[in-house]
């Protein structure tokens, strides 16, 4: 099959529908939120003003362990426009919430400003002025006095200590070991990825009102409900009166998807002033208390055939996390579903080190299982002298290995070759340093991605009006990802009508509920909740035509009605056609509205609808039920390496990938490029850089920690081969943004070795490793 | 220091009378005082181009510049690129059509330096107009487009 047939086959299977039936969902309509954005209308959550806002900055620690001993306000104080210095002398002790799983805390109290210091960058004070300069220059006049104790700095400190078993991250089936020891060909390796930033352009921040004790915060966010539990649990307050507002994001990645320590300080300093706070973390600070990737390394030890066919995998891995605080960075979850393997063993250890503690970003877990394994099965297949492409295909997977489950749908197979057709990879020179272009060594590479598919119950409200628009609302929010658009094609299509005819309101926790955006499931969660709502109001809509006594409708005496292109008549075509708008006027009603929810078809009781919205608990794992199910993709890749200098740039890369049906193929192709191009910093650029003496950040900006600019980044084509999934969502749509990351760093370093011969196993790969 | 000095800033086409410290930043001034947000914030120390504007007609970083430093002198923000409710500039439009962005938050950034970028004649080919849009970061990494839309737009001006 060829690519262009793989497109007309798979690509625009969402397409082709709506074409047919003249539906917008699945259509390639342009951004929902666009024109807005463009004109720099778009205001995001840290631009809202309030009256008498104060302007708050904090100060951070620049020792990685010991204590503050003292702090002097006097001359911070005494500058001028100086609010209030908050230190922990005087900063008041919270409630401790509980985490994302709504365990309670093991503490009673949480003290956001503490002098006990455990890593370098922790807030230890924050000064509020009338003016964001005066208050940025009076963080100078403070008078620190530390003592400085011994910090593990990271993963390569020999003072780590090995760390503890992360038990439940545990993967055993046949015997691994054994099957290792006696395998014909054996390979064994050791990964390392280090610590790395979301990085978002927008600023994580807030602004912070208090009336009585309800409490208003801006800010950008991915979980509103969830948030808005901390704020509640911290203050003592009931949660309904937390109120976020969101209403753009600039981007998140992970990193605004839980409060942090800045949270609890901006809202208590509104608290104790009495006034609004706007509190912006610098970018520098950004870098140092926003938990980034974890850093991690694995090791892999495959045992196979010497036709290639796997026997046996043991892995195991660490991951770091913070002193006080366990974040576990998933090391075994594609080493354990990726490929058919009678054994395999899987296991995990967390070792402290003074950071911040590490969050989520993009795919966390399947990004650095997805680089450990997909370098493996490539060395295997240098190792014996197979094709990369041709050994991922001999141990394909026909079922979960793990649960033994069917897929729901996995078009990996498909990706392959529609990837391979249009990359040219049978072209490929199999030997490494057998391409090249004068002195650029051509290396041309392969790796598999995957994502779970995380299901989760969702909220909508839909109004119909009697202009004849519908509006939609929900407290989910748009990062970038689309939530804006797919829901307004959703809509659009139950009610037949064009999108300027939609309206959606997102970003505001007063609004329907919404759990966290984040593990690629919000595009599923809300087009499943808004199209049962908007079918719920069409059937509303029809009920009253058919029934309500001045209806012109009435008197057909027929079952059903039609409604499309805004509009409802007669199926027989015997009676009135008339706009969704006069209809409503005719009968003297100014709108009507439905809210629905999600919760029977995600198999959860709606007792739980708190704990659904404000923890990722009820989430079902993507093996819950009689399938086992994720998004795939396969990436091809060119690099290349200039020999004399070590460089390595991407010069071509293709990408395919099953995310079931696509709702707006546009935008999907767009948040797959930038996971791929996000792939492609983290293969070759991105790295926190900790001084081992300090355990401190060497690199804490956007020049020193670099990210891709245009530049870096070629032409890159990506093709869908998904099919529509009925077992993912309502409307068969698997996730997507996360998808695209999992597997491009691995694709260009087994890219880089196709080119140099050199195999490199700890990222970036940077040109002192090469020369 | 709270001394405040008086200065009128040519933003958009329109005086505004300022009263400020002479510290405060073009970009500052801009977002805090005029409540033009649509350039934005992103690192605050030249690092990402998020609060791209043009000074007389060239692309200049207002996180870099004090706001005292171009009093006389016309300042043009995204939001004096086309007016609300008149038909988007050609480079407006083809970030639009070409999905050159999806938080949007670099993107008013992005199109002043895409729109100087034409008008210094440096989106001759693709390559030219990824070296000259290079001073402007993407984390959502919208790049292949954005280059899409400036070549676009070039086309378009021409």
């Amino acid at each position: 099959m060829s690519a262009a047939e793989a497109t007309r086959r798979y690509g625009d299977s969402s397409d082709s529908s709506s074409t047919a039936s003249g539906s917008v969902i699945g259509a390639s309509v342009t951004r929902f939120d666009g024109s807005a954005k463009i004109r720099g209308a778009a205001t995001y959550a840290l631009e809202h003003r309030p009256a008498n806002v104060a302007h708050a900055v904090l100060v951070p620690s620049t020792i990685a362990a010991g204590r503050v001993r003292s702090i002097g306000t006097a001359m911070a104080e005494a500058a001028p426009g100086v609010l209030k210095v908050l230190t922990p002398d005087n900063a008041p002790t919270l409630k401790a919430a509980s985490d994302w799983l709504g365990n309670p805390p093991a503490r009673p109290d949480y003290q956001p400003l503490t002098a006990e210091i455990a890593y370098a960058g922790q807030y230890i004070a924050l000064v509020i002025a009338e003016t964001f300069e005066q208050a940025t220059q009076a963080t100078h006049l403070l008078d620190i006095v530390y003592e400085e104790a011994d910090a593990v700095s990271g993963l390569r400190d020999v003072a780590e200590g090995g760390g503890f078993l992360a038990e439940p991250m545990t993967r055993e089936w046949g015997d691994a070991q054994a099957a290792f020891a006696s395998a014909p060909v054996q390979i064994e390796q050791e990964y390392e990825m280090p610590r790395e930033f979301q990085m978002p352009i927008e600023p994580n921040g807030l602004i912070a009102e208090w009336q009585g004790d309800k409490l208003t915060i801006w800010e950008p966010c991915q979980w509103l409900d969830g948030m808005a539990r901390t704020y509640s649990e911290w203050f003592g307050i009931p949660f309904e009166n937390v109120r976020i507002i969101s209403p753009y994001i600039g981007g998140g990645f992970g990193s605004k998807a839980f409060c942090g320590p800045h949270d609890a300080i901006g809202a208590m300093a509104a608290k104790m002033l009495g006034r609004p706070v706007k509190l912006a973390l610098t970018r520098p600070q950004i870098f140092s208390s926003i938990g980034g990737r974890a850093a991690t390394r694995q090791t892999i030890a495959i045992g196979a055939t010497k036709e290639g066919k796997l026997l046996s995998i043991v892995h195991t891995g660490a991951s770091e996390t913070s002193i006080n605080e366990t974040w576990v960075e998933p090391l075994g979850v594609v080493t354990a579903l990726m490929y058919a393997t009678p054994n395999l063993s899987s296991h995990q250890r967390v070792v402290r080190v003074n950071t911040v503690m590490p969050g989520a970003k993009r795919a966390p877990g399947e990004n650095p299982s997805a680089f450990g394994i997909e370098s493996a099965i490539d060395e295997l297949a240098y190792e014996i002298g197979m094709d990369p492409l041709e050994i991922r295909l001999r141990n394909y997977a026909e079922e979960d290995p793990h649960t033994r489950k069917p897929w729901s749908t996995r078009q990996l197979r498909e990706a392959f070759a529609a990837g391979a057709e249009a990359f040219g990879w049978s072209r490929r020179k199999p030997e490494p340093r057998s391409m090249r272009d004068g002195h650029h060594l051509i290396g041309w590479g392969v790796a598999a991605g995957t994502y779970p598919v995380r299901r989760a119950a969702g909220e909508a409200r839909v109004r119909l009006l009697a202009d004849g628009t519908v509006e939609v609302s929900s407290s989910t929010i748009d990062m970038g990802q689309g939530a804006y658009t797919v829901i307004a094609q959703t809509a659009a299509e139950v009610f037949g009508l064009p999108l300027d005819k939609v309206a959606v309101k997102l970003g505001d926790s007063s609004l329907p509920r919404a759990g966290v955006t984040g593990g690629s499931r919000m595009a599923g969660v809300m087009t499943s909740a808004v199209h049962k709502t908007a079918v719920a109001l069409r059937e509303q809509l029809v009920e009253l035509a058919l029934t309500h006594p001045a209806s012109p409708f009435r008197a057909l005496q027929a079952n059903t009605l039609t409604v499309a292109d805004g509009r409802i008549s007669s199926p027989l075509a015997d009676g009135a056609v008339i706009s969704i708008g006069s209809f409503l006027a005719a009968i003297g009603k100014t709108e009507i509205d439905a809210t629905r929810d999600t919760f029977a078809e995600i198999g959860i009781d709606p007792k739980d609808s708190y704990k659904n919205y404000t923890t990722i608990a009820m989430a079902p794992p993507p093996t819950a039920g009689d399938f086992s199910l994720h998004s795939w993709c396969a990436h091809f890749i060119e690099v290349r390496v200039d020999e004399d200098f070590g460089t390595v740039r991407v010069s071509r890369a293709v990408s395919a990938f099953d995310s079931g049906r696509l709702y707006n193929p546009r935008l999907a192709a767009s948040q797959i490029k930038g996971g791929i191009i996000m792939g492609i910093g983290q293969a070759l650029l991105e790295e926190g850089l900790v001084d081992g003496r300090h355990a401190r950040l060497m690199n804490a900006n956007l020049a020193d920690y670099l990210i891709p600019t245009n530049a870096d980044i070629p032409d890159i084509e990506v093709i869908s081969v998904g099919i529509p999934d009925p077992h993912a969502s309502a409307l068969g749509g698997k996730g997507v943004g996360e998808l695209g990351i999992v597997g491009v760093a691995p694709a260009i370093a087994n890219a880089v070795f196709h080119a140099t011969g050199k195999r490199i196993r700890d990222l970036p790969i940077t040109l002192d490793k090469l020369i | 220091m709270s001394n405040k000095i008086d200065i009128t800033l040519n933003v958009n086409g329109r005086p505004e009378a300022l009263q400020l410290e002479p510290r405060v930043t073009l970009l500052d001034a801009l977002r805090e005082q005029l409540g033009l947000n649509g350039t934005k914030k992103g690192c605050d120390q030249g690092q990402c181009g998020a609060c791209t504007v043009h000074i007389d007609g060239e692309r200049v970083l207002a996180c870099l510049t004090l706001a005292a430093q171009v009093e006389g002198r016309e300042v043009t923000t995204i939001e004096g690129l086309s007016k609300p409710g008149q038909k988007a500039h050609p480079v407006q439009a083809a970030f639009l059509e070409q999905d050159a962005f999806q938080c949007g938050y670099c993107t008013p950034g992005q199109i002043m330096s895409a729109v100087s970028c034409i008008r210094e004649g440096h989106a001759g080919s693709d390559e030219e107009i990824r070296e000259y849009m290079s001073g402007n970061l993407c984390r959502c990494g919208a790049y292949p487009h954005i280059v899409a839309a400036v070549r676009q737009a070039a086309e378009a001006v021409q």
